[in-house]
């Protein structure tokens, strides 16, 4: 994967962003901003242009399922892969995320390898 | 609630169609399969059949499955979608559907008792006794529950990797200049080498970066692709398989296999390969010099030690200033080397595609403006010679703009065709039959808007044959062929249109078989006699599925009418044909070059014209008087060949004073679609014709009966009907 890629990680613990930022890191891509919940995100999703959103699914302040909503139905941003980073067990909003158009999932906790092989295939 | 059928329908076509190139980890796609089941759903919700909703959600609920990763073979998907086309049409025929269901459910559902033990198997994944950290001599660390994962899916991806390398060195065999097919085989060997590197397998990772040294040579074009390179890569290939598959064994089974393999002797000779590689470089040049005469071969290999000492420096610019040759001599060398080299490459520019269907377009605009022009009356009576001349010209000006303007459209079949070597490899790895794929006539051109939409088809028909046509290699050997079967893709152009052929060298189709199926399915509306093709294609009705009672392999389930009504789409027909004695059967597909253009019969009704697209007749005759029937002068039906169809007067539905009040006094067309037979009344027949379509602007595009205006030869406009509009305004009458 391209290691000028600018990637945005979404998650409300900073433990969970710290191992994305970790794999991302192995995987030599170093351009990652962090938001800690949807808002967040989406202010920052408005300043810059990222080429992917790496979102927890879980998080006070708009989930990644309703950021995953506003970030398809926003003209600019409709085309920005979308991946999810989730823990087993949240199979009903992984589905309703699935029907509006996520491009993958992980399950947490994110390792190199997995989100290596979902990064190839996104931007394949 | 025709309406909601309707909608059902289309439902069912969409998800016939996506879930046949439903590749396994494609969320994307299967959410959008997710989707439309889910307004599959609520479309027949409140529907008398249950049946139809008990399976839809049984679907549905798989796919969730699959999505969550619990589950993972698309079949039962097919076979659940596949069902429920069946019921579908036994509702929209008004008929009970009597078949058991249970089988299907239980496949779709069974996947519960399987994930239950997964789950459980999950749990006791982390107690997995692993202590191959002393076994594994790549490995100097324990393994920790994260390593055991990163390895899983390192077995898995480098397994994917290995394979489409494999794919990719064909096409690297028939063309070794191509810089991309290099570019594709480097990149997941580079991939192996990084991640083995980061797990310490450490012959893993050294074969990998010897191979990988040496297609970066070749992509710097320092070496030229050979055989030799080819099968050491081939070989390479080979054994990282083989070291990766005992990974994947020992960490299934706690115990390591891994490296027991030596490779070392391979990897010397790629070393080997790698050395050699100035002088295969410059061979080609001092080659030509000391064939040209200009230079004697021992002074050449004194330049070659030369060159060693100082690699930078190019032979050329050696022989040169050493005088060894003239420069003159070089260069003219070195251009025979480049006409030798490499072939003529045309110079090309990207276009958008809107602005090309602009100029054709704008050419059609020009093509009628023309002949009006040339049809004036002034311009006719006039005596004037030099006027005619200019007006010749620009007619031929305009046929070859017409001419480029349409082939500029076009591109060659080829990509299409290389997609399916991938298909071909996978099905035939996932059945255990042996196939090879062969192509023929990839140059042939097609329009550009056609080729996306003929993927699917071309995916499904291509996996028919591997299911349906190729046997098992045993079954082949005792019927005295060749184990491995052999899968021909042919395009080339006839008659206007392009003809897209698909055989097999399989068993054939069962004649009889198919007979016994379409009888008792009711698809022969009672014809006792039928032609060999016409039993062939029964095989594309719809609710004729080629599964397991023709051949005896386990089908997929989604009908050949999907097929079918894609290329019918593309305006295209597909005929079967068998050959005798279990020697393969041709899936032929022809469709017109390009979708701008439309082959028709001209008629005539009163004053105006109509085409009838071919695609869509059966027959045109005069009609006797007695083959005429009404119903309270309302419901006309015309006799033909024992059936009875109903009359459409075109003029009464557009409007028209046609010449014949009476059908014996005019002309009848049979049409049909969708299986629907109608029988048009009109005036005259003036011809056949291929006619450019032209749409017929944003206030008239909502016409019914209309699919567009067409330009005739004499620069008048005739309209192209659209046969289901015409139908359902009939109906509607």
């Amino acid at each position: 994967v391209n290691a000028n890629k600018k990637i945005l990680v979404v998650d409300d613990s900073s433990l969970m962003r710290n191992f994305a930022k970790g794999s991302l890191k192995q995987l030599k891509l170093n351009n990652v901003d962090e938001a800690e919940n949807g808002e967040e995100a989406l202010l920052k999703l408005k300043k810059k242009r990222y080429d992917l959103i790496l979102s927890d699914l879980h998080m006070p302040n708009m989930n990644g399922l309703e950021l995953l909503k506003a970030v398809r139905s926003d003209s600019n941003l409709k085309d920005i892969p979308f991946i999810i980073m989730t823990l087993h067990g949240k199979k009903d909003l992984l589905l309703e995320a699935v029907k509006e158009g996520l491009n993958d999932y992980l399950l947490k906790p994110v390792t190199a390898g997995s989100l290596g092989q979902k990064l190839k295939k996104v931007f394949s | 609630m025709p309406d909601k059928m309707e909608k059902i329908n289309g439902h069912l076509e969409t998800l016939a169609l996506k879930v046949v190139t439903l590749e396994e980890g494609d969320i994307p796609g299967m959410g959008q399969i997710l989707n439309t089941i889910c307004s599959l759903e609520t479309d027949c919700e409140g529907m008398d059949e249950s049946v139809f909703l008990l399976v839809v959600q049984a679907v549905k609920g798989y796919l969730e499955r699959l999505i969550l990763s619990e589950a993972e073979d698309t079949t039962p998907l097919e076979e659940g979608i596949s069902c429920l086309q069946s019921i579908y049409r036994s509702l929209s025929r008004d008929e009970e559907f009597q078949q058991d269901v249970s089988f299907i459910l239980k496949k779709l559902g069974s996947e519960d008792i399987l994930n239950e033990t997964d789950e459980s198997q999950t749990g006791s994944r982390a107690e997995h006794e692993f202590t191959a950290g002393d076994k594994m001599p790549g490995l100097d660390k324990k393994l920790t529950d994260e390593d055991i994962q990163i390895l899983r899916e390192f077995v898995t991806e480098s397994l994917e990797n290995l394979a489409s390398i494999e794919v990719k060195l064909i096409y690297l065999e028939e063309s070794p200049d191509d810089l991309e097919t290099i570019n594709d085989i480097f990149r997941p060997f580079h991939t192996i080498k990084g991640i083995s590197s980061y797990l310490n397998l450490d012959k893993i990772n050294s074969l990998s970066h010897s191979a990988e040294s040496l297609l970066d040579k070749a992509r710097d074009g320092e070496i030229k692709i050979d055989e030799m390179i080819i099968d050491i890569i081939l070989e390479s290939v080979d054994t990282l398989k083989k070291m990766v598959i005992e990974i994947k064994e020992g960490l299934e089974e706690g115990v390591s296999l891994y490296s027991g393999i030596d490779i070392t002797s391979l990897v010397d000779r790629i070393e080997e390969l790698n050395n050699r590689s100035e002088k295969v470089m410059d061979k080609p040049l001092g080659e030509i010099l000391v064939q040209k005469g200009f230079l004697h071969q021992d002074v050449m290999g004194d330049i070659l030690e030369e060159q060693k000492l100082d690699p930078d420096k190019k032979i050329g610019e050696i022989l040169v200033t050493k005088g060894a040759a003239g420069s003159k001599d070089v260069i003219s060398a070195l251009r025979d080397q480049r006409k030798f080299g490499r072939k003529d490459i045309d110079l090309q520019v990207r276009v958008d595609t809107k602005k090309l269907d602009t100029l054709v377009d704008m050419t059609g605009e020009l093509v009628i403006a023309h002949s009006m022009l040339k049809r004036n009356d002034q311009i006719l009576s006039t005596k004037d010679q030099s006027l005619y001349k200019i007006i010749n010209q620009i007619s031929q000006i305009t046929s070859t703009l017409q001419q480029t303007s349409m082939s500029m459209r076009m591109v060659p079949i080829k990509s299409t065709f290389q997609k399916m070597v991938r298909v071909v490899r996978d099905l035939a790895k996932n059945s255990g039959k042996k196939v090879g794929l062969k192509m023929q006539g990839e140059d042939t051109e097609i329009d550009r808007n056609m080729v996306d939409e003929l993927y699917e088809p071309m995916v499904h028909m291509i996996r028919n044959a591997v299911d349906h046509g190729i046997e098992m290699p045993d079954e082949r050997e005792k019927a005295g062929k060749d184990p491995r079967g052999v899968i021909e893709l042919c395009a080339y152009h006839r008659g206007g249109n392009i003809v897209i052929e698909i055989k097999d060298d399989g068993r054939g189709l069962h004649k009889k078989r198919i007979l016994e199926k379409a009888r008792s399915k009711n698809l022969l509306d009672g014809k006792s006699h039928l032609t060999d093709s016409e039993i062939f294609n029964l095989v594309l009705q719809p609710g004729f599925s080629t599964a397991k009672e023709v051949t005896g392999i386990s089908g997929r389930g989604v009908g050949m009418d999907v097929v079918k009504k894609a290329v019918e789409k593309l305006r295209g027909r597909i005929e079967i044909t068998s050959k005798p004695e279990q020697q393969g059967s041709i899936f032929t597909i022809r469709m017109p070059l390009t979708l701008a253009i439309i082959e028709g019969i001209l008629c005539r009704v009163g004053q105006e014209r109509y085409v009838i697209p071919s695609l869509a007749i059966i027959e045109s005759f005069l009609p006797r008087e007695d083959q005429y029937f009404t119903v309270e002068g309302k419901e006309e039906m015309i006799l033909s060949r024992d059936e009875v169809i109903p009359l459409i007067r075109l003029g009464r539905i557009f409007g028209v004073n046609g010449d014949a009040m009476d059908p014996w006094n005019g002309l009848v067309v049979t049409v049909e679609h969708d299986g629907e037979k109608r029988c048009l009344l009109l005036d005259e027949i003036l011809g056949k014709e291929e006619v450019v379509i032209k749409s017929l602007g944003e206030s008239l595009k909502e016409t019914k009966g209309i699919a567009g205006g067409a330009i005739m030869g004499d620069g008048r406009v005739g309209l192209i009907l659209d046969i289901p509009g015409v139908i359902e305004i009939a109906k509607g009458n």
